[in-house]
């Protein structure tokens, strides 16, 4: 038969029970608006013998989580990022080659409309200067355009650059978390892991995964192992002589794994992605434009005459080959200098004969550019379009990634989120409860005192 | 499934956001008048209402060109009007000097009102447009056509003017070679001869001069109804384009332009559903407050 004294440490055991209940409820409150918190809780067990000896114990505090949601989620927040940002930079191409005035084939039509006045009159200086103009004009446009596109994808390398250092950073931390997590299994230690895990998969997506021992490896899209428990790799950023632009790289001791290619998630997957494939794309569409316009155009200025009846004179400086024709393109220096040298005449003919207007007013309509396939205007209009394509279907993608991550944040949430009501309402039941068995020690107390006075 | 009290308030949070990003929106369409307001908004209407513009605005520049030739054409005419007035008179001097009722102090008379009336018609032949081309030069446009004895100097060419964005109309100018031997006669230098006639006594000349000089009236009527033609297909023309620029305007505006009463009407449920959301929101923050 339990003595009074046994009751008396029952009743310790127990009101230290229900303060580590309420302690966890208070930590639980205090912490309902930490990001990536995940409540805890304490379990109760009940001691055997009851009741001649009994009582009760509590274990080490647990955590809400869910390995396979938290894997979804980590998965979700790589694609977010890169749907987020690819559509945040691709709005930027976007204006490259729309915004800020005329685009491209406004200016052709400019100078289509012009030529299409000036045949008839070829010989007016006023209308022979509009051409020109209207021709400066647009190679100044598409040497704009370029300039912006260049300059937007080399804002996306510079921001490529500088997400490898914090990429860098956030593996160590991760490391660190993995040794601090193999000595203590503390629960805040494993979601301070889990945001890491996060903030790395909107930098550089990829998948992290918890294995058996505990411990965290971070394998980046294509496999490289960036993290693997307490040993982070490198990500470095080196200049690549071809583009000028930074490759990428998973540097682990000695080793090195190029990885450029292989990332397609994460902010640093949307750069990489605006950089070497859309901005590419739209920077390679302008100088096919440019030198199919320069090219056309020279051959049939050359063959017609100026007002001095003179030949064989181009419109456009002639371009040596598609690479960087956007950026030089410029109108004849000669011919920008006098618009009498504007071939609008047949050779041998008089300076009032237009056929040259007539057949340079013709191009267009026909398709000569993009290997004869596209008129000039519908392949200055495919620059843009092409980017716009890939804008709306960025915001399409950013908007469902965006629902997807909202949903999984809400079985989180319904998870291992932290409703304070109920954590209210623990907290009373566990003060009840404290109370109650502090009552029941009062109680034992006042018997331990009379049987005393009563010896 | 368990909701908290913060996801409550996340998403009356989230939906408020939307709601009011879609007032945003429809606000602006309705404000700006535009639904496509950049290419990415709807690619394709873009593409379609970039490419109508490309076409409207070489439309434009085609008809600038016409507006040019129909002027140039109108000045032509009135050279031509004004050489068929002297060639008319020069005849009616002409047939007045071939009778014998004339005195040789007579004719000579005549001859000098004769080479009055030739020096006016090789003005209106050498006549300018306002750009400063000679009208009737041919492709040699910056030479008078017509030396000092009438003679042409220019060449036959004529001009084709873009009269839409594809299509040509041609013969938009008239060639002082209408009026030379490979026509009919040589206009002005007849005259120039009618006059020597009439100076000189020189009867028979003048007497054999009267039916070239009809052939001369009949070249130029033909010359004018020429000119006459000209203008009428680009009036045509331009009527016809004008009726394609207005379709090719409606088009555009079917592309990229809002239908307001849909975004009204999109408006007013945005608004509706902001008002609920924010409510919403407001109630839940009441809702939960006693317990936090």
């Amino acid at each position: 038969m339990s003595d009074l004294l046994s009751l008396l440490s029952v009743g310790a055991s127990a009101i230290s029970a229900q303060n580590a209940g309420v302690a966890i409820a208070a930590n639980n409150i205090a912490n309902a608006n930490t990001d990536g918190y995940s409540q805890q809780r304490v379990d109760f067990e009940s001691l055997p013998a009851a009741p001649l000896i009994g009582g009760v114990r509590t274990g080490s505090p647990t955590r809400a989580q869910d390995n396979l949601l938290a894997k979804q989620i980590q998965t979700a927040t790589g694609s977010l990022a890169m749907s987020q940002q690819f559509s945040s930079a691709v709005a930027q191409l976007e204006t490259a080659v729309s915004g800020g005035g005329p685009t491209i084939d406004e200016q052709l039509g400019t100078l289509f409309s012009s030529l299409s006045a000036a045949s008839a009159s070829p010989t007016n200086s006023a209308l022979r200067g509009s051409v020109v103009t209207a021709a400066g004009d647009l190679a100044a446009g598409i040497q704009r355009r370029a300039a912006d596109v260049a300059a937007t994808r080399s804002d996306a390398d510079l921001r490529i650059r500088a997400a490898t250092v914090s990429a860098t950073a956030l593996a160590t931390q991760l490391a660190a978390a993995n040794l601090a997590i193999a000595k203590s299994g503390d629960p805040a230690q494993l979601d301070r892991r889990d945001q890491i895990a996060k903030q790395l998969g909107e930098l550089v997506g990829g998948q992290a995964r918890v294995d058996g021992d505990g411990q965290m490896r971070y394998v980046l899209d294509g496999g490289a192992v960036l993290v693997d428990g307490s040993h982070a790799a490198r990500l470095a950023a080196t200049p690549d002589p071809t583009t000028g632009f930074a490759a990428l790289a998973v540097v682990n001791g000695n080793a090195s794994r190029d990885v450029t290619a292989a990332i397609g998630s994460g902010s640093i997957g949307a750069d990489l992605k605006l950089r070497d494939q859309t901005g590419a794309q739209a920077a390679g569409q302008l100088d096919q434009v440019a030198y199919d316009l320069a090219t056309s155009m020279n051959a049939v200025h050359t063959a017609n005459a100026g007002l001095d009846g003179v030949s064989g004179r181009p419109m456009f400086t002639p371009p040596t080959q598609v690479a960087g024709a956007a950026s030089t393109l410029a109108v004849d220096p000669a011919l920008a200098a006098s618009s009498q040298l504007l071939a609008l005449a047949a050779p041998s003919t008089g300076p009032g004969n237009n056929t040259g207007a007539l057949a340079l007013f013709a191009l267009g309509t026909r398709t000569v550019a993009s290997g004869g396939t596209r008129t000039l205007g519908d392949a200055a209009i495919d620059v843009v379009a092409n980017v716009a394509n890939a804008s709306a279907e960025a915001k399409d993608d950013a908007t469902r990634d965006g629902l997807v991550s909202e949903n999984l944040a809400g079985l989180r949430d319904s998870l291992a989120g932290v409703d304070t009501q109920e954590q209210l309402t623990d907290l009373a039941r566990f003060e009840h409860a404290s109370s109650a068995m502090a009552k029941v020690v009062s109680t034992i107390n006042d018997m331990l005192g009379s049987l005393i006075l009563n010896l | 499934m368990r909701i908290t009290g913060n996801r409550l308030i996340d998403l009356t949070s989230s939906a408020t956001t939307k709601n009011q990003s879609t007032v945003g929106t429809v606000s602006g369409q309705l404000s700006s008048g535009l639904r496509v307001t950049t290419p990415s908004d709807d690619p394709a209407a873009w593409v379609a209402a970039q490419r109508t513009k490309l076409r409207q605005v070489m439309s434009q520049g085609a008809g600038a060109a016409v507006a040019t030739s129909r002027d140039a054409l109108q000045m032509t005419d009135s050279s031509l009007a004004s050489i068929a007035s002297a060639v008319s008179q020069v005849r009616t001097l002409a047939v007045q000097g071939a009778s014998d009722t004339y005195s040789a102090a007579d004719r000579a008379g005549l001859g000098d009102e004769v080479h009055g009336l030739f020096l006016a018609a090789l003005a209106s032949a050498n006549a300018q447009g306002s750009d400063g081309e000679y009208l009737l030069a041919g492709a040699a446009s910056l030479t008078a056509p017509f030396d000092a004895g009438g003679v042409y100097q220019g060449d036959a060419g004529v001009r084709a003017v873009p009269s839409t964005d594809t299509g040509l109309t041609a013969g938009t100018t008239i060639a002082g070679s209408n009026l030379t031997a490979a026509n009919g006669v040589d206009v002005l230098p007849l005259l120039d001869r009618v006059a020597a006639a009439l100076s000189s006594n020189d009867l028979p000349t003048l007497r054999a001069a009267l039916p070239d000089l009809d052939t001369a009236i009949r070249q130029i009527s033909l010359s004018r109804s020429q000119t006459g033609a000209a203008m009428s297909s680009l009036d045509q023309t331009t009527a016809a384009r004008s009726a394609l620029e207005q379709d090719m305007q409606q088009a555009i505006s079917r592309y990229v332009e809002v239908d307001t009463v849909t975004a009204a009407t999109h408006l007013a449920k945005a608004s509706q559903a902001l008002l609920v959301s924010q409510q919403v929101t407001s109630h839940i923050i009441q809702l939960l407050a006693p317990s936090t």
